[in-house]
């Protein structure tokens, strides 16, 4: 039951790196830009065409990610997506050329962890990348207590406490609620549907829209600048991610 | 119905002449009495098959022809005996009652008869409007009803849209242009006349159409259904249409399931074309996802491999990847443009905070901003500034707002970003310290396709950023206005609808 330290010594580009990836996608030189931009991220780069392929190599390979591009000639991405998360915890990235956002939230809501539009900016695709391979390495039992540290914030989820420089922020049970909710699944884009599920339970109603009132109220004590947020990111149309520096 | 009205004068005048001249025969061994009693037979069958006239004419008759034939003094008219009156008199009260109440009786049950047909043309009717399959095949079934049961040459039913009246089926179905059609403008104004006239009931049918009928040969029916005149009826004979009020109220209830009938067509012409257009819009959907899909995806290709090149050095593999993003967002624009235009593009106006919107902008402009400052200024006095507007598309606004800012300005000047409220609306200000745009383009700079004059042709836009960004705002009940900056520079100022949260919804 020892504190475990997670903070940004430990988590250098050096230290995530891959066993092995996997890329579901039927386009060629997609394949080929995304092996490219991945060699330091993998040795291994697993490559899938079709759905179905994709699928099979999930469960023989076991690979430490998977890429999945919607739009594959076989199955629906969205299918796959459910097929792999009946028995696989693997993190799944989705990449998409279409910006529907009830797509996103629809796959993210199957079980899809971070959703990338096409076309990407190579750097932030590889830093979703990064930092869905380091939530996987954290631990994942509940009674393992974390200590988040970022920003000059520290979050202290066992002891349910949050600092900045020493000075203790105080927030009510819904902004904690949230916080905890966005930093345990850092580097996971969670739709609005997911976090007020998780925060709020199975209260009746549609009161999601407060959400975002809430959110904001919460950035403005755990941010630096609340106008220009770095912990807590808004993915416009599907919720909000919590992204820790690489 | 006449001719057998006169085949009775002639059947009961025979018998009547026969019945005469046999007992003018036996006079001798007949009494009066039995002459009375042959007579009134008579006048009986006479009145039960010709009516109160016949019945009449033959009671006349009879008491002429008792008084000449066989009463004493025979061959005259003189009554010898004051009793031989009572004879007469009675003979003639008898007959006058008897003729009244069979005729009355024949009239209830000729009466009841018709009603029983009213009745089930009317249910023939209901249950052509509500079995037949499609909508114009119980509307001809009705019309050959109608036909049928008023006994007329012709029937027409026509429909009435907006300002036009057209004919929708004729019974039997005949040529057009035949005598006897109505004129369409005429039509058209005796629909509108009676949508005007909130006409009782009963008046509402079987006005006549004046300038075409002279001789009461046509009727002119207003369909009404729902309180409106959705078409008219129109009957024609070649004899003069009867209408007493009885007939007047049959051809009421005709015309209103008339009307239903035409009201369904209607609706049914109104779905279908609905489900095409849905069928239209799907497939533009279909269309643009496609071509969306197809051109982002060597778009990614060439960007990823450009930037793998840019992060070697190479000057060629920078200017490449600008080019992509360029052409990234041309079609992004486009395809908005496109979904603009036809009403596709959806605003889904919910409760949004403005510092999220403001940090969201901030965010992915940070690529195209890279060394360029953006001074944003929020107002963090409680509570947080909210409005109700689409979260997404308002990213958009600012976001081809700021990216103007960028692309129009030296790379030196400040550019802000402050949102504010007032009364009612949220109001943000993108604002520069660049050229600013001279008075007389102000106006034009929100069309499609705008650039500013004397701006590089590689700009880095198609012009539509401004266009996009108004229409959206618009769609969301806000506005997007060009103000001159004071001291120099251009100020841009998007208004969305504020909104006050009630009691944020806590956990209980």
């Amino acid at each position: 039951m020892g504190a475990i330290r997670v903070s940004d010594d430990d988590l250098t580009s050096a230290a995530v790196r891959a066993r092995a990836l996997l890329i579901i996608e039927d386009d060629a030189p997609i394949r080929r830009a995304l092996r490219n931009a991945l060699s330091d991220v993998t040795d291994r780069l697993l490559e899938a065409p079709t759905g179905r392929e994709g699928i099979d190599l999930t469960a023989t390979e076991r690979p430490d990610l998977v890429i999945l591009d919607l739009g594959l000639p076989d199955v629906r991405g969205v299918d796959v997506c459910r097929e792999i998360r009946a028995w696989s915890r693997v993190p799944i990235l989705v990449l998409s050329a279409r910006h529907a956002d009830a797509e996103k939230v629809q796959l993210l809501n199957a079980g899809a962890d971070d959703y990338v539009t096409k076309p990407f900016n190579t750097p932030e695709f590889v830093a979703r990348v990064r930092a869905l391979l380091r939530r996987a390495r954290l631990p994942t039992a509940d009674d393992v207590a974390t200590v988040v540290e970022a920003y000059g914030l520290t979050v202290d989820l066992l002891h349910r406490r949050v600092t900045r420089g020493g000075a203790a922020v105080r927030l009510t049970p819904i902004e904690w609620d949230i916080l905890r909710t966005l930093v345990t699944n850092a580097g996971r884009t969670l739709t609005h549907q997911q976090i007020f599920d998780a925060v709020w339970g199975d209260a009746a109603g549609n009161p999601q829209q407060y959400l975002r009132v809430h959110i904001t109220n919460l950035r403005r004590k755990v941010e630096t600048n609340a106008a220009r947020p770095e912990l807590i990111v808004t993915e416009p149309g599907v919720g909000y991610r919590a992204e820790l520096p690489a | 119905m006449a001719r057998s009205r006169v085949w009775a004068w002639v059947v009961w005048v025979t018998v009547c002449v026969t019945a005469t001249v046999v007992l003018r025969e036996r006079r001798d061994g007949v009494d009066t009495v039995h002459a009375v009693l042959t007579y009134l037979l008579v006048i009986l069958g006479g009145s039960v098959s010709g009516g109160r006239p016949l019945g009449l004419a033959l009671t006349l008759a009879g008491f002429l022809l008792i008084d000449y034939f066989f009463q004493l003094p025979y061959d005259t008219l003189s009554v010898s005996k004051p009793l031989d009156w009572i004879v007469l008199l009675a003979f003639l009260t008898t007959a006058v009652v008897t003729t009244h109440l069979l005729t009355q009786e024949r009239a209830r049950a000729a009466e009841a008869e018709r009603r029983a047909g009213e009745v089930a043309s009317l249910g023939r009717l209901g249950a052509e409007l509500l079995s037949a399959g499609r909508a114009e095949d119980s509307l001809a079934g009705i019309a050959d009803l109608i036909r049928t049961s008023l006994e007329v040459a012709h029937c027409r039913i026509y429909g009435r849209d907006d300002d036009a009246v057209r004919l929708l089926v004729a019974s039997p179905a005949d040529v057009i242009g035949e005598a006897g059609l109505a004129d369409l403008d005429d039509l058209r104004r005796f629909a509108e006349t009676t949508d005007r006239l909130d006409i009782a009931e009963d008046g509402a049918s079987g006005a006549t159409l004046q300038s075409h009928d002279p001789d009461g040969r046509t009727v002119l029916a207003a369909l009404r259904a729902h309180g409106r005149t959705v078409g008219a009826l129109y009957l024609t004979d070649e004899r003069p249409i009867a209408l007493d009020p009885a007939r007047r109220r049959f051809l009421g209830a005709l015309a209103y399931y008339a009307a239903l009938a035409v009201e369904r067509t209607r609706l049914v012409a109104q779905a279908e074309h609905a489900e095409a257009l849905r069928e239209a819009d799907r497939l533009k959907d279909v269309v643009l996802a496609s071509v969306s899909h197809d051109l982002r995806t060597p778009l990614t290709t060439i960007k990823a491999l450009a930037q793998e090149g840019a992060l070697r050095g190479d000057r060629n593999a920078v200017a490449i990847e600008e080019q992509a993003d360029r052409l990234g967002h041309l079609v992004a624009d486009l395809l908005d443009l496109s979904r603009l235009k036809g009403g596709a593009l959806p605003v889904h106006p919910e409760l949004n905070t403005a510092e999220d919107l403001v940090g969201a902008a901030m965010r992915q402009m940070a690529g195209l901003l890279k060394d360029r400052t953006v001074e944003t200024s929020v107002d963090f006095t409680e509570p947080a500034l909210a409005g109700r507007f689409d979260f997404v598309q308002s990213l958009r606004i600012l976001s081809n707002l700021l990216g103007n800012a960028v692309r129009y300005t030296p790379p030196a000047s400040p550019i802000e970003l402050s949102v504010k409220r007032d009364d009612a609306a949220l109001v943000f200000v993108v604002a520069d310290r660049g050229p600013g745009i001279p008075a007389t383009e102000r106006d034009r700079i929100f069309e499609p396709f705008y650039r500013p004059a004397g701006a590089a042709a590689d700009g880095g836009a198609a012009g539509l950023g401004l266009a996009i960004a108004r229409r959206l705002a618009e769609l969301q009940g806000g506005t997007l206005e060009y103000a001159a900056r004071p001291g120099g520079g251009s100020c841009f100022v998007l208004r969305l609808p504020a909104a006050t949260p009630s009691g944020a919804f806590v956990k209980s």
